[in-house]
């Protein structure tokens, strides 16, 4: 191995880190030949000052000094130019001498402020979620993520609130125009006070009238950093413990993070669920309305029976029963969010059972419709981002409504303008919804 | 730029479209005379057609026809051309849609007024028309994915079930060696002429990829063998005449025995409609571009612009007052016009490219 000269060796990590931010140089000792450099995100601020400035004062000469730094516990001697930065980057403080560096342990872990991921939570894998501190957050994303082409840029939103936003990205893989473009819309944000993600979500889109999200607001650092590597952009935002990535597709919002740890096989299988729940909850409404009040005989003759039956005592059109039973849903979704934990459980079977129950047996609601509410709930609740979760939770009356007035002809037209409208839409330039699945190149393209 | 897999994908709903734009109720009225020569013709005038068009039309990388005439030529020979060929594109898709009102109003819903079936399809068509062509194009992939396999499925269950008489495709296949007509070429060739749409959707290919051309006679004799045979199969060689939409009459005579959905009509149609809808929404796209192309050069194609709405919205009137002129018969007829009326204009239109094609080789 190549024995670099230490001097060379700190001027190269400089050179290499000096656009970060968080990098931080200092000279220590009474004769300010001792160099320190560190991460001060990744660094324990207090072990840095305690352990290494302070007796760097204290101790006669630079010689006792490095004496006193290579008996230190933990302390690594910098080789060559690849250990020095891959230390620096997990947190250790890199101290230049005369003749060689050394790396001292000072990484700083947050642990106390990190919880676990309420939102989006998973069977296996990692359970932390972004916490509230911004120095924090961008810890969390550079443990997992530890190039040196990660990179941060500070901006300050909020005339009054002064909130500290970071865009995050690798700068090796980013796609400039992107990054370009979220420079300038952040930059473009005239606000008084922002404090969270979801509000800052909604400063960066132009268009005003939309359903669809098209940034992933999330509050997972594994999600994070696997779209990072994927060249996407993060803004982190301080005070708020949710990050927004983008540009995002259509099918973003329907990938777990499971689907990365489970088999293959298995992960398919999920993604194909809920692209199945997908369909059934935005149709199914409108289907009981076509099926019901427009075309009975598209269903088997036992099957139309069975729901002329069912809703036999039922005193009106079948559109008023799904919106009744929808909107009940809706409020109990929205009731059992905003209760106390304690509380809640009671809401929901209340909610749920009794009144499903009662109103069947009132002659209220067919049966039938009772077992599709639910189906339609469920197959909401599968869908693991909840911003999507929302929109599809709109989308459905749009479809409800069609239904109404054209029948099997409605849910056909909307489903199909649902498509052309998502091929339609952008993220930041980036087409939102194409065929991912068939990218590929054929012979002689160019 | 694209991947010039979506070239393919025009060409492909077009094909699949033809059932509903009466190249089955042509080929059938003819079946004793000269149908079957015709579709053998028509694959080879189809297929000269589409890659002499596509060749050529792939020097000029990223350009609609708009921008090429609007370099080769005046307006005063661009601006007839131009919206001739609008109006025939046009035209195209309000066939399609007033065939299906027609189609719904008889298959599914009879107790649904007409026309507000065709404001629906309306309002669909012509709010999505002015999407970008990238964006259309995507919508267009990804309804053929998920279409594909179902229209797989209708033809094999079609194909295999004991109800098809293979007998009566045997004895219309024995009309072999007779003289084809002109009327049924032009039905025939229709299922190539989805490469049409390239005079707009050329913007979206840099160089377009012909590698893979020869897919295309075999797929669209395919397509047009099942489009014609099928519905004698089931329907015998006399009987299948009787009907206008033979396809749909087909689909109505299979049964999916296990399903929740018995009469395979339910499906096809779903299918159809859907394929439907966005052949049109590509044809008025194309139609529109074309017409906007014929008056000026193409400004930035974001937002939602007054002159489209114009347009659009005439264009929907005249359908609204088309459809209402039609009973069932004329516009079978009206249909069948279309077809041989556009074929000659395929002809015209590659003969012009040609031309300006030779002419920019010879300036360079």
């Amino acid at each position: 191995m190549v024995r670099k000269g230490s001097g060379e060796l700190s001027l190269w990590l400089a050179d290499q880190l000096s656009d970060q931010i968080d990098f931080e140089q200092l000279k220590l000792g009474p004769s300010k030949e001792v160099g320190l450099q560190y991460m001060r995100s990744l660094t324990n601020s207090d072990t840095v000052k305690r352990y290494v400035v302070v007796p760097s004062y204290e101790l006669k000469d630079a010689k006792a000094f490095e004496e006193y730094i290579a008996a230190f516990p933990g302390t690594v001697r910098a080789e060559d130019r690849r250990t020095a930065m891959e230390y620096v980057l997990k947190g250790f403080a890199m101290l230049t001498f005369a003749s060689r560096c050394y790396l001292v342990d000072a990484v700083k872990v947050e642990s106390s402020g990190i919880g676990e991921a309420m939102n989006e939570s998973i069977v296996q894998g990692p359970r932390d979620a972004f916490s509230e501190n911004i120095e924090t957050n961008i810890n969390m994303v550079r443990r997992r993520y530890q190039s040196p082409t990660l990179k941060a840029d500070m901006l300050t939103v909020g005339n009054i609130s002064r909130t500290t936003v970071a865009i995050l990205y690798d700068d090796a893989r980013v796609n400039r125009q992107v990054l370009r473009e979220m420079k300038k819309r952040i930059e473009a944000v005239k606000i008084d006070i922002l404090q969270s993600s979801g509000e800052m979500e909604k400063y960066l889109t132009k268009e005003r009238f939309r359903v669809f999200p098209t940034m992933i607001v999330t509050e997972r650092p594994d999600r994070v950093v696997f779209n990072l590597a994927e060249g996407k952009v993060v803004v982190l935002i301080n005070s708020n413990g949710f990050a927004i990535i983008a540009p995002t597709v259509f099918s973003d919002f329907f990938t777990a993070m499971d689907d990365k740890i489970q088999v293959p096989m298995v992960g398919w299988f999920l993604k194909i669920t809920r692209y199945i729940g997908l369909f059934l909850t935005l149709t199914l409404p409108g289907l009981y309305i076509t099926f019901a009040s427009y075309n009975p005989e598209i269903l088997k003759a036992q099957i139309s029976l069975l729901i002329a039956g069912s809703r036999a005592g039922v005193p009106y059109p079948s559109f008023m029963e799904v919106f009744l039973m929808l909107l009940m849903m809706e409020f109990l979704t929205e009731a059992s969010l905003r209760l106390p934990k304690a509380i809640g459980p009671t809401a929901t079977t209340v909610g749920g059972l009794i009144l499903g129950q009662a109103a069947t047996q009132a002659g209220l609601v067919s049966n039938i419709m009772i077992i599709l509410v639910s189906a339609v709930a469920i197959s909401n609740f599968i869908i693991p981002l909840s911003m999507m979760g929302y929109t599809i939770r709109v989308i459905k009356y749009i479809i409800a409504v069609l239904a109404i007035a054209f029948g099997l002809v409605g849910i056909v037209i909307s489903v199909v303008g649902l498509i052309l409208y998502l091929s339609g839409l952008r993220s930041f330039g980036q087409p939102y919804m194409k065929m991912h699945v068939l990218e590929f190149r054929a012979k002689g393209d160019r | 730029m694209l991947n010039s897999k979506y070239f393919y994908y025009l060409f492909l709903i077009n094909a699949l479209i033809n059932i509903i734009n009466y190249v089955p109720r042509t080929l059938i009225n003819d079946r004793f005379a000269g149908a079957l020569p015709s579709i053998f013709i028509s694959m080879v005038v189809g297929t000269m057609l589409l890659y002499g068009f596509a060749k050529t039309i792939s020097h000029f990388g990223g350009k609609g026809l708009p921008e090429i005439f609007a370099e080769r030529f005046s307006k005063i020979i661009s601006l007839p051309l131009l919206i001739l060929y609008s109006g025939l594109w046009f035209v195209a898709g309000i066939i399609t849609m007033i065939s299906f009102v027609d189609i719904t109003v008889r298959f599914v819903s009879p107790d649904i007024s007409p026309y507000a079936v065709i404001i629906g399809f309306l309002l669909v068509v012509s709010f999505f028309a002015h999407l970008s062509e990238e964006s259309i194009l995507y919508a267009l992939e990804t309804l053929l994915f998920l279409f594909t396999p179902i229209i797989l499925y209708i033809l094999i269950k079609s194909l295999l079930s004991p109800d098809f008489s293979w007998d009566a495709v045997m004895q219309v296949i024995t009309y072999m060696w007779t003289k084809p007509k002109y009327g049924t070429v032009a039905a025939g060739t229709f299922i190539f002429s989805g490469y049409f749409n390239l005079a707009i959707f050329n913007r979206c290919f840099k160089r377009l990829n012909t590698r893979y051309i020869w897919t295309i006679p075999i797929t669209g004799l395919m397509i047009l063998l099942v489009t014609f045979l099928v519905p004698i199969g089931y329907h015998g060689t006399i009987g299948v005449e009787d009907h206008i939409f033979s396809w749909f009459s087909t689909a109505d005579s299979i049964r999916m025995e296990l399903f929740i959905i018995e009469r395979l009509l339910f499906l096809f149609y779903t299918i159809y409609l859907a394929l439907s809808l966005v052949s049109a929404v590509i044809h008025w796209h194309v139609g529109l571009e074309l017409f906007k192309g014929a008056f000026g050069p193409k400004e930035g194609n974001s937002g939602f612009k007054k002159a489209d709405w114009w347009i659009l919205g005439s264009f929907s009137l005249l359908t609204v007052l088309i459809m209402s002129q039609l009973d069932q018969e004329r516009l079978a007829l009206f249909g069948q016009w279309f077809l041989n009326v556009r074929l000659v204009g395929e002809f015209a239109l590659l003969a012009v490219i040609l031309f300006v094609r030779i002419r920019s080789v010879k300036k360079a």
